[in-house]
């Protein structure tokens, strides 16, 4: 009798046992680090203020998605012997090393790294450039450059610098929207460029449906902008993802360029609910300083891009209505605080261009469909005028 | 022994179909309660109710799994009959139906973990490191046939294999507070969050399995002349997703122990 209770519930003990050690049991050593991306430069020069426009830009974070990067150093900064500092995935190591000099002057230098594991690689293209500040004359958006990212599957556009290179100052929202809509082709993605410009190419920009993975961003407007796109954080803290605006050493005055505009025809607001409402595209700039009271590097983001006390001068389009034949606009900055042309010429202030087909495409309200295009843009300033 | 096998399965070996000859088995085991003397004796029926604990996981954890942050019980009720025919002293065969579930609900730890966001045809592949919520449900028509040892008046232990057939699958649940790597851990980051509109949910119900098989060993113990309690462990060899379905990279076998009540209706 005894006998029997105890084999029972012996037995019992064993498949519990089993279950357990099958379950949750055998937990491996913890993998070693797999990625391997820089994630931020540090420079330590001797003196950095003659180095640098600005203190902060002895170190800066690295986007996750970028590989080519480019640091703005002053036009007589000695750039033939200086020391890379990387902090990196952790584990990660960099080649050549974080901390050995380089000469810049040719061009950019290759940093290979390698993750913890071994098994796999980064190659970033650093470079730095030195940069003598110019009374800047009247900017011009043109749209004409343009290509295919790296993998293939979206466009991304370059801009013209005074000196006929090209550079990377043009973002828009492809990359988030190459999260939901991978497979799509580049034609289909809400910013693409068109060859039937008002003058040569211009930027094609469509309120596009997410479709399923879309989730809580059930439409995408298209966009483009000066600034950086941040798509790892585009959806957690969708608004903390475009980083509007780059620095700007010109006293903005005018803002021009052409545009058409359709709105598409069914107006949703989250969760895409129809509502009687007729979407509207939206074109504006704006001028901010770039650091903060405290002197920290500010950047306006599009929770607070037309709102954040940083704002030096607004211009918007505020009579952009519907039209299928190209339409010239003309508006003036409106400044709300003074300029300070000394820091001007210190790179403390940043300008942005901002296009969007659809207003309040920033919380998924707008119409799949509507289509802005924009062509032949300028930004006039004090001194052209 | 086999003889008796013989006897229980002859009106199979008219029909073709494997599915229909279970049908076949279930409709035999009333009369078979109900028989007596002859082949009947020796002969006893059992009425089973448990619940069933364990979970769908891989035979050897990866290493990128790194830890079960939460389990959670799932109503992973059983019940069903079974016939019991002793050949000798000691030994006999065992064969029963159940309806069952054999579901879970955790939350694991990963690195560097393979995954797939999938909703409506559309999908993001790629690493992810953060937490993953595997909810599953499968309710399933199981028959286990199993070899019994008497080792005394009150507890018998046994052993065999079992054959499921699925008419409840679903495999859901979310990748959260973490970042996806798309497709390989050098790609585009993204992070995901925990709230409903922040993170990653995924469906992979279409890719179970309809049929499972599997060993099972199991105790037996009489406290009562009809009443017993029982304790069981029902190990998978199938996977419980289709061979071709390599999104979840492991193979998860459904492995669950049982304990119940076994009460002797004849």
């Amino acid at each position: 009798m005894r006998l029997d209770r105890l084999q029972a519930a012996g037995l019992t003990v064993v498949a519990g046992t089993l279950m357990a050690l099958t379950m949750t049991g055998c937990f491996k050593d913890e993998p070693l680090n797999a990625e391997c991306d820089i994630e931020r430069v540090a420079i330590t020069v001797d003196n950095p203020e003659k180095f640098f426009f600005q203190i902060t830009d002895t170190a800066r974070n690295i986007n996750y998605a970028d590989s080519i990067i480019t640091i703005d150093v002053r036009g007589a900064a000695d750039i033939s012997a200086v020391a890379l500092r990387f902090v990196t995935t952790a584990g990660a190591s960099v080649s050549p090393a974080s901390g050995t000099v380089q000469d810049f002057t040719g061009g950019p230098v290759t940093y290979t790294v390698t993750s913890q594991d071994g098994n796999w690689r980064r190659r970033y293209y650093i470079s730095l450039r030195n940069v003598w500040v110019t009374v800047q004359d009247t900017i011009k958006y043109d749209f004409e450059h343009y290509e295919l990212n790296a993998a293939g599957q979206y466009y991304v556009w370059h801009n013209e610098l005074a000196d006929g290179t090209l550079g990377n100052d043009w973002a828009s929202g492809n990359g988030g929207y190459n999260m939901a809509k991978g497979k799509d082709a580049p034609e289909n993605y809400p910013s693409v460029p068109d060859p039937n410009g008002y003058d040569g190419a211009c930027v094609k920009l469509t309120t596009r449906d997410t479709g399923p993975l879309g989730m809580t961003m059930p439409i995408a407007a298209g966009n483009l902008f000066i600034g950086e796109f941040d798509v790892s954080v585009a959806l957690k803290k969708t608004l903390q993802a475009t980083l509007f605006g780059k620095p700007f050493t010109g006293r903005p005055v005018k803002y021009t360029g052409y545009y058409k505009y359709k709105a598409g025809p069914k107006f949703t607001v989250k969760p895409k609910k129809v509502v009687d409402r007729v979407d509207i595209g939206d074109i504006y700039s704006v001028l901010y300083l770039n650091h903060d009271p405290e002197g920290n590097p500010f950047v306006l983001h599009g929770d607070d891009v037309l709102s954040s006390p940083q704002i030096v001068a607004i211009a918007r389009v505020k009579d952009l209505h519907e039209t299928s034949e190209w339409t010239y606009f003309e508006v003036e900055y409106e400044y709300s605080k003074e300029i300070d042309e000394a820091l001007l010429a210190e790179r403390g202030y940043n300008l942005t261009v901002v296009f969007s087909s659809s207003r309040d495409g920033a919380s998924f309200e707008g119409a799949v469909g509507s289509e802005l295009m924009v062509d032949k843009v300028r930004v006039i300033t004090a001194h052209e005028e | 022994m086999f003889n008796f096998l013989r006897q229980i399965f002859r009106p199979t070996t008219k029909h073709p179909s494997f599915r229909r000859g279970w049908g076949r088995l279930l409709l035999l085991l009333p009369f078979t309660a109900a028989a007596g003397g002859g082949f009947f004796s020796g002969f006893t029926t059992e009425g089973h109710i448990g619940y069933n604990i364990g979970g769908s996981a891989p035979l050897g954890m990866p290493a990128t799994i790194r830890s079960l942050d939460r389990f959670s019980l799932t109503p992973n009720i059983n019940f069903g009959a079974s016939a019991t025919k002793r050949f000798s002293e000691r030994w006999g065969v065992k064969v029963g139906v159940r309806f069952e579930n054999k579901g879970m609900d955790i939350d694991a730890g990963v690195k560097n973990y393979h995954m797939e966001i999938t909703k409506g045809g559309e999908s993001l592949a790629g690493v992810f490191t953060g937490n993953v919520v595997s909810r599953a449900d499968l309710w399933m028509f199981t028959i286990p046939v199993q070899a019994t040892f008497d080792v005394s008046k009150k507890v018998r232990l046994r052993g065999g294999l079992f054959g499921s057939y699925l008419t409840g699958r679903k495999f859901t649940g979310w990748a959260y507070d973490g970042y996806l790597r798309k497709d390989d851990p050098t790609g585009v980051k993204v992070e995901l969050g925990s709230g409903p509109d922040e993170r990653g949910d995924y469906d992979f119900s279409p890719n179970l399995r309809r049929w499972q098989w599997g060993a099972v060993i199991g105790a037996d113990w009489y406290f009562h002349r009809r009443l017993g309690v029982y304790a069981e462990l029902d190990w998978g060899f199938s996977g419980i997703f289709e061979s071709g379905f390599h999104t979840v990279e492991q193979t998860l076998r459904p492995i669950y122990g049982s304990i119940g009540l076994t009460y002797r209706l004849h």
